[in-house]
Parts: C-alpha cells; structure tokens; sequence
C-alpha cells in the first residue's frame, strides 16, 4: 500500500495508466527526452518539476499524443500510442485524456457553457445532453452562474475552472495539467490547486507539469523531477493539504 | 525608408511566404485579366482614328453625276464653307473583273483617275507594293486587308471592253474611296459614269453634321447630282464590327475583372495587416514610430503587389497581341495597326500597386492609430466574441459539432467574410455568363443535320489551279450521277452592286437540289430568300446599311440591275455580304459563278470513295468531307470566355484561399484545443471546408441569376449575331444545377490546402507557443 497526496492509501496493485518506456525525442540535434522511463497507477497524482527546457513539456505531449516519441514507447491505458494515426490519436485523446493548460485555451466565441459541451458534442453526443453534463459540472466547480458569459469575460480563475470541466467532460482516465496556475494570481491558484486535490481524492489520476512547487507538494503524491531530458528523481510526497 | 524598417520590410515579407505568394498571383491574375480586357476595348477604336487622321482620310467619298455636274462645279464645292479640305473631282469608271485574277472573286471593279496622293490634301492612299500610276495602261489595287500582294505586280487586266491594263502596285486607304487607281486619262478612256470629290469637313462627328455639312458644300448644283455619299462613321463602324462582337463580352469581364481585383487584393491585404498586429505592437514597443510602422506594413503588402502587377502585365501583354489578331481577323484594316495601345502596360504597373497600396492603407491607418500594448494583445488576449448569436445557435443544433463550428465560423469576422462571398459571387457570375455564352454559340453553331456532306469546290476558289475539264452543268450532272450522292446543292459567289452604295458587296446565290446549302446561315427573322428577288443578310449589313426586313434594294451587276426585297435576316454574317438564289442571279448574270457543290450523302455511302470519283471526273475540283465548324469569332469568344472565366475562378478561389488562410492563423490556438480534445483531422477538414461551402452555396443563389442577366444582355448586344430566343434560353434545369456547385466548388477548391494544414497543424507546437 502507498500513500497517496492527502494521506489515504492505494492498493499498489491498480493498474497502470501511464507506461513510458526508453523515450526518446529529438528535435533536430537538440534531445528534448533521452530515455524517459515513467509508469503512473490509476488514481495516482505525479508533479513533473524542471527548469524551462528540461523536457517536461514534451514529456507530457508524448502522455497526451500531441506529439511522438522518436524512439521507446508509450502506452497509455493500456494503449501503444505509436500504433496510433492521427485519426486514432484524436479518438485517443477523446476518450482517455483530459488536458488543462496554463492560458486555459478557450473558444473566444462561445460561451462557458458551450466551451465545456464541446468535447462531448464531438464524440455525437446531442446537444442538450452534453450541455446538461456541462452544467453539471460547472456547477461542481463553482461557476455554473457564469455558463452564458464569454471568455473575455471571465477572471483568469473562472477561466481554469472552466478549462477543467470541459476536461472532465468525457470522463478521462487521466488528467493532464499544464502550468495551470501559471497565469493566475495567487488566490485564483489557490481555488485550483483545491480543485485538483478534490479531483485526485474522487479517483481522478493526474498528470501536472509546473515550475511551482507548491503546486506540486499540494497536489501531487509523486515528484518527478526531469533535468536535460532525463528523470532525474523521484519521490513520494507528504501530504501537505 | 530608414534601414530598421527595410530590414522589418524584408524580414516580414520572407516569414510570410504563403501570404507574399498569395498577394502576388492574386494580382497577376487580376492585372493580365484587366489588361486583356482594356487592350480590346481600347483597340475596337483606337488604331482606325489613328490612321485616319494619319491618311487624312475623308468625311464622305461623294460620288456625283457627270451629267449633272461639271468638274468646274464640283471643285468649287471645295470651297464652300464647312468644307475643311477636299480632292477632287476624279472621274469613276466600273470594269469588270474576270474570275481568278490577283485572288479575288469576279465581279465590278470601281477605278478612280487620281495623280499620286501621297501629298494630297484628303485620302492619302498608303502604296503597299508596286508603285503609283503614272501613264495609261496601269492600274493600283486597293487590297483593304492589307497584305503586300507584291507576287501579282505585274498582273495584266483585260476588262470586259477589251481595255488592257497592267498592275503596276498595291495600295489601300482608310477612307476606301476605290476599288483601284488608274490615271485621269486612263480614267477618261475607260468611260467614267461618276465623278469623286473627297471631302474632309470641319463638323463630321455624327451622321446628322456628315448630311448636313455635305448639304451645305452641294448646295447650288443641280438636283441629283449626288448619286451617293460614304460615311467615314459607317467605315469605323465596319471596321469595329469583329471587335464589337467582343465588346459586351469583354467589357463585363473587364469590369468583373477589375471588381474581383479590387475585392480581393482589398480582402487579402487588409488580411495581412490586421493578422500582424501583434508584430504591430512588438514593433511599437522596441521604437517604431506609428509612420514607421505603416511603411513596413505597406512595403510588405507592395513587394508582391509590384511583382505581380510586373509579371501580369507582361502576361496579359503577351496574350493581347493574338487575342487582338483574332478579334479583328477577316476584317478591312487598312493601314490600321492592330496592337495593344501603348498606354496600358503604363496604366496597370501604375493602377493595380496604387490599388493593393490604397487597400493596405486602411488597415494599416488603424494598426497606425493602436497603441503597442493594444496591438500586443490583439495576438494574445481573449477577443470579445462575435457573430455570438448565430454561434450559440448552432451549437444547440443537431449537426455534427465540427459542421456547427464551421458554419458558425465566418460570422466571428462578417467584413472579410463578405469581401469572400462578394469575389465567390463575381466568380459564380463569370462561369455562369461563360456557360452561357458558350451554350448559346454552341447552338447557333449546331449542324442542321447529321449526314456527311462533301464539299467541291471549283478553281476559282482553290488553290488548285487546273483548268477545268466540265462545265457547271456538267459538274452537277456528275456529282447527281455519282453513287453515293442523295442532293446536290450549287453556291455562286460574286461581288455585286447596290444601287446608291460605292461599295461592291459579296453575293452568295444558292441553287440546286435543296435550294439550302448545310452551311448556309440560319435565317432568325423573317424567313430563307429562296423566292425570285428575294434576299437576306446578317445583322452587321443590316445595321451598317441602315436596312431592315422588308426593305428593297437594287442589285447591280454587269450592267443589269434587279430589285429585291429582304425576306430574312441571317443569325450573323459578314457586314458586305449578302445571301440570295439561283433564280434571282439569272436575272443580273448568265454566269452562274459557282464557287462551289454541296454533296449530301445517303446513309452509308462511301465518302472517300465518292471524293476520288469526283476528283477523277474532273481534276481541278477539289473535294473533301466536311466536318461541322466553327466561325472565327466565334471560336475566339469561346476561348476569351473560358480563359477569363478560368482567370477570375482562380482569382476568386485564390480570395477563399488567402481568406481561410488568415482564418486558421488567427484561430491556431482554438484549432490547437479542438484537436487536443479529440477532433480528428477528417473533423477539421470538415469543419474547414463547411465554413466555406454554405458561402458558396449562398454565392450560388445570388449570383446565378445575375449572371443570367448579364448572358442576356451580352447575346442581344453583340451586334454581328442575331440570336433568337431559342439560343438565348439555354438555362435547363440540370445546367442550373450544375452551376449551383459553381459557387461550392470554387469556395472548395480555395478551402482544400488550407483545410489540410489546419488538420495537420502540430498542436503540441501550437498550445505551447500560445
């Protein structure tokens, strides 16, 4: 049994989610990774830490099939990535993956609402459905009063929430986040670093890239720590929150 | 320019290449489209005032009764006020000319006794070959095509009074005053029945201050004198006519052309600048004045401008020369030079930048107006959502979210999206007009019939210069007798006279079995002269002779003379020639001048057999299988239709291009989010393409039935074709819905590249730079 962020435990059995194995990336000349070898368990929250270049970033487009490793594999869900086209790398993303990022990468034209209705619509879901779930799920994370307004006019922190319910909308087996308190101020930080937390303690495996380590002892019960393209350390975290 | 903002200049050109291409082919294209059209605009005028004025050429060719008036008289008319400067009198004798003699058709020949008019005050006639007529016994050949004809100097005459002439040159006018020159005395011998004055006078715009300005200078001499008067305005008129037939058609393409070009050079380069504003305000921020920055703006938009006006002026310069050569082919242009007018190359290099320029400075004016952190976060900051309603709108429908998203697309930026649809609409009224066009020459030009036809032709009107071993007779008796033959029909061609005209006109005279050669003109009004004293002529004759049907005319030929009615007007034909019969050619000549046989054969028949059988009775006929034709100007206005369409097509598919282009640069982040969660390629093509398509769609409806409209205008202006309503009403059902993808495929076929790089955008690149 293995401690997890907040002090409860997880069987060291649940299954892996993630798998990299012997990953390699080139960009060029310059190797962003240089055999990266990272397995995640179901359930589990794991900080990737490094300074700008390291690799952490590529690290985590290999995880989410935005990018592909130039050697080594990656499995996620039990899935080989590399066996995947882009079509099936889309319907991939679709179904496992959920990814928030640091400047939230919202639709400036549609309404909170609409934005988090989006990803299921794609997958054929009826409108009224997916927006009944993307109600449901702003009002969980507090900003079910803003589902009409547009970007442009939510705070930096209603922005994230948003981001973060249009993540969950498919019900993702893994949570990838992206300096997702870089661009807010300490407060707005503050309410989704809890959110993430909330998440992991329902079962939501996380994936999350920072500079902060704050970020990553509140949330994370893993720090992995990348340095020029290679896992440097690894440790268990204490629970902080 | 300082070397800060060059060096900006040229960095911005080189890191938008797609952009700078883009720029670039849309004014090629739209600078050879406008100078192509304004090349035939322009030479439908130009070169016959130029070398009219350069001949002195005369107002009206007046041809008197010598006895009615003296010469004494009619050189004091020289005199008379309004008169600007005249020549004459010359006395005007009619020879008749045998067939085969210096390549043209038999027929009356009109020659003027004149001294050498190199320096005369009116109608200095230009000498092609040869030299001037200096002593009796020599003749000058007016030859109005132009050519040099040097190989027949030389060439002896022997007119039907048994006078021998020799040609001693070539030459042609202008103001076409004769048939040919001798001198006055070979003018006298030769039996003058008129005398010519040539005159210029001071009021000859119009028709009306023609009349009057030579009621004015006869006035005094006796009643009748003036047996006749020759506008140089039906001249010009004649000598415009091929290339009237263009006009309308070249007009509204240059017009479109020039339409196009504005919409989308506007659209693109506008484009360029307001997807740059965030360099706009990295520029501000390091130091750039606002000056600064729209000199960099306006050179980046130039430099392909410039490149493009270049090539598309040396391009649509190029292909002015043949497409002049073939709107003006078959036409008398005398000492005219048809070419491009100099002034247009000088106009497009100056207009087309001018306009790309005047495009880019409204953008420009306003990234001029933003401040540095403004212009920054245009690039970055969430922008205040638009065309929000229509969005929300569809999102809550049941279509495929990417069909939803792309149809919601252009409303975020409805200006640029109407400068799209405006050039896809422009574009849709081109292929439909060209459709149009093409469909309605495609049926003028339509076979009556589906049999094989031989066609025989006599000496006279080949190059096969053997003589002939049977008569007329005899020749329509062989072809009736040999196998194969089911009718014969005979066409007599001959250049006649017409009671009152100077000008001799060429007459067809059908006869034979079916009195109806397959080749001959369909009649559109009225009906076939098939009658004794009956014939018809094309619309050109009509306008230029001031005729219409029903209207009588006296024919003249060798010394007889027969008045006919016109029965029929003919859907196009040549402006001097007129289609008769058989029977009414009897009446003005026993000879019945066939040129040559029309052979329809019975099904089956053999028809290379039939053609050596021919050509064995009688060795200097020639005979060949006919393959359906097509007219000159016809053909050309086809091409000239087709390659504008194709240019203005590409031109507009190119705006759609450069549109989704600037779309998919300023929506890479929201392509980025869609793809990483989980929109597949196929789903951004689609979405890609959908946000075109329905404006093509949309463009479809609009512009189907403008160009509907201006198909109708065009066929019923063109004024060398009469078509009936038959040809004009081409617009079936299944053509309708062919051009209704018009609209959808240009916008598709603009959409296709763009659509592929949004689905392979690198997200990972995309999000991470953002």
């Amino acid at each position: 049994m293995s401690n997890d962020h907040d002090g409860t435990t997880r069987p060291d059995d649940a299954p892996f989610v993630v798998e990299l194995s012997g990953v390699h990336k080139e960009f060029g000349d310059a190797k962003a990774l240089d055999g990266v070898d990272l397995r995640i368990r179901a359930g589990e929250a794991v900080a990737v830490m490094g300074p700008s270049g390291c690799g952490k970033s590529t690290l985590l487009n290999m995880v989410a099939g935005l990018d592909r490793p130039s050697s080594g594999t990656v499995r996620v869900q039990g899935q080989d990535l590399g066996g995947l086209n882009e079509n099936g790398l889309a319907l991939f993303r679709r179904r496992n993956v959920g990814m928030i990022f640091q400047f939230f990468n919202l639709i400036d034209d549609l309404p909170a609402l609409d934005n988090v209705a989006l990803a299921a619509q794609l997958t054929g879901t009826t409108a009224r459905q997916a927006r009944r779930r993307a109600l449901e799920l702003l009002d969980e994370l507090g900003v079910a009063h803003r589902k009409d307004v547009y970007p442009a006019a939510l705070s930096g922190g209603e922005r994230q929430r948003v981001a973060v319910a249009r993540a969950l909308m498919n019900r993702p087996a893994l949570l990838l986040a992206d300096e997702p308190t870089g661009a807010l101020d300490s407060r707005s930080g503050e309410q989704v670093m809890d959110l993430l937390i909330d998440l992991n303690q329902i079962g939501q495996t996380l994936l999350i890239v920072t500079h902060d380590p704050n970020l990553a002892t509140r949330c994370a019960s893993r720090l992995v720590e990348v340095a020029d393209g290679k896992v440097a350390r690894e440790r268990m975290l204490e629970a902080s929150s | 320019m300082s070397g800060a903002v060059w060096r900006a200049s040229r960095a911005a050109v080189k890191r938008r290449r797609v952009q700078t291409v883009v720029i670039g082919l849309v004014v090629f294209c739209s600078t050879a489209t406008v100078l192509l059209a304004l090349a035939v605009i322009s030479a439908a005028r130009a070169p016959f005032d130029d070398a009219f004025e350069a001949e002195r050429g005369s107002h009206v060719t007046a041809l008197f009764d010598p006895a009615k008036a003296s010469a004494e008289q009619l050189a004091a008319t020289a005199h008379r006020p309004g008169v600007e400067a005249a020549a004459g009198p010359f006395d005007q004798a009619v020879v008749t000319i045998p067939a085969d003699w210096v390549g043209r058709p038999p027929g009356p020949l009109a020659l003027v006794g004149r001294p050498d008019p190199a320096s005369a005050p009116v109608d200095r006639v230009e000498l092609l070959a040869g030299r001037w007529a200096s002593a009796p016994g020599e003749v000058v050949v007016n030859n109005p095509g132009g050519g040099a004809a040097s190989r027949f100097v030389g060439t002896p005459l022997t007119t039907n009074t048994g006078v021998k002439l020799t040609v001693v040159g070539f030459a042609t006018d202008m103001s076409q005053s004769s048939g040919g020159w001798v001198t006055p005395e070979q003018a006298a011998a030769l039996h003058p029945t008129g005398r010519q004055m040539l005159y210029r006078f001071t009021d000859a715009a119009t028709e009306q201050q023609l009349t009057t300005s030579l009621a004015n200078a006869t006035e005094g001499l006796p009643e009748g004198a003036v047996e006749s008067g020759q506008s140089y305005l039906v001249l010009k008129q004649a000598f415009s006519a091929g290339a009237d037939a263009y006009l309308p058609l070249m007009t509204v393409f240059g017009v479109l052309g020039l339409v196009v070009a504005a919409l989308i050079v506007g659209n693109v380069v506008s484009g360029a600048v307001i997807s740059g504003y965030r360099h706009i305000g990295v520029l501000k921020s390091i130091g750039f004045t606002p000056r600064q920055v729209v000199t960099v703006y306006l050179t980046m938009v130039s430099v392909p401008a410039v490149v493009g006006t270049v090539l598309g002026t040396a391009a649509g310069w190029v292909a002015a020369g043949p497409i002049l050569q073939a709107a003006f082919s078959g036409i008398s242009t005398g000492t005219a030079v048809i070419e491009p007018a100099g002034w247009l190359p000088v106009a497009t290099l100056v207009s087309v930048p001018l306009l790309a320029a005047l495009a880019a400075l409204v953008p420009a004016s306003r990234a001029h107006r933003l401040s540095a952190a403004q212009a920054i976060s245009a690039g970055s900051a969430p922008r205040a959502g638009r065309g929000l309603k229509v969005q929300r709108w569809l999102s809550g429908t049941r279509l495929p979210r990417a069909v939803s998203l792309g149809l919601g697309q252009p409303f975020a930026r409805p200006a640029r999206t109407a400068l799209t649809m405006a050039a896809i609409v422009l574009g849709v009224v081109t292929v439909t007009v060209t459709t149009g066009v093409t469909t309605t020459l495609a049926k003028s030009m339509a076979a009556p019939d589906r049999s094989t036809h031989i066609d025989v032709q006599t000496s006279a009107f080949s190059e096969n210069k053997i003589a002939p071993r049977l008569t007329p007779e005899q020749t329509t008796a062989m072809l009736h007798t040999t196998p194969g033959a089911e009718q014969v029909s005979v066409r007599g061609l001959v250049r006649v006279g017409i009671l009152g005209q100077p000008q001799l006109v060429f007459a067809d005279f059908y006869g034979g079995d079916a009195m109806v050669d397959h080749r001959r003109l369909n009649v559109v009004e009225g009906r076939l002269a098939t009658g004794l004293n009956e014939i018809e002529a094309g619309p050109a004759f009509l306008d230029q002779h001031g005729l219409k049907l029903g209207d009588r005319v006296t024919l003249v030929l060798e010394g007889r003379q027969t008045t006919v009615t016109i029965v029929g007007k003919e859907i196009q034909g040549n402006a001097n020639a007129i289609t008769s019969n058989d029977a009414t050619r009897a009446l003005l000549t026993p000879d019945p001048h066939v040129v040559e046989y029309d052979v329809k054969l019975a099904v089956g028949a053999d028809a290379g057999a039939y053609q050596k059988a021919v050509t064995g009775a009688d060795p200097s006929l020639s005979a060949s299988v006919v393959t359906p034709g097509t007219e000159g100007s016809v053909v050309a206005i086809q091409t000239f239709s087709t390659t504008f369409s194709a240019l203005l097509s590409v031109v507009a598919a190119l705006g759609v291009f450069n549109t989704l282009l600037l779309t998919i640069r300023e929506r890479r982040r929201d392509l980025g989010m869609l793809k990483s969660i989980g929109m597949t390629p196929r789903q951004v093509v689609a979405m890609t393409i959908t946000s075109v398509a329905w404006q093509g769609v949309v463009s479809g409806i609009v512009g189907i039935p403008l160009g509907i409209l201006v198909h109708r205008l065009i066929v019923e202006h063109v004024r060398i074709i009469a078509f009936p309503d038959s040809m004009i009403d081409v617009w079936g059902a299944p053509l309708l819905a062919a051009l209704a993808l018009a609209g959808v495929a240009i916008a598709v076929l603009g959409a296709l590249v763009p659509a592929r790089s949004a689905a392979r955008l690198p997200i990972a690149e995309v999000l991470h730079n953002e």
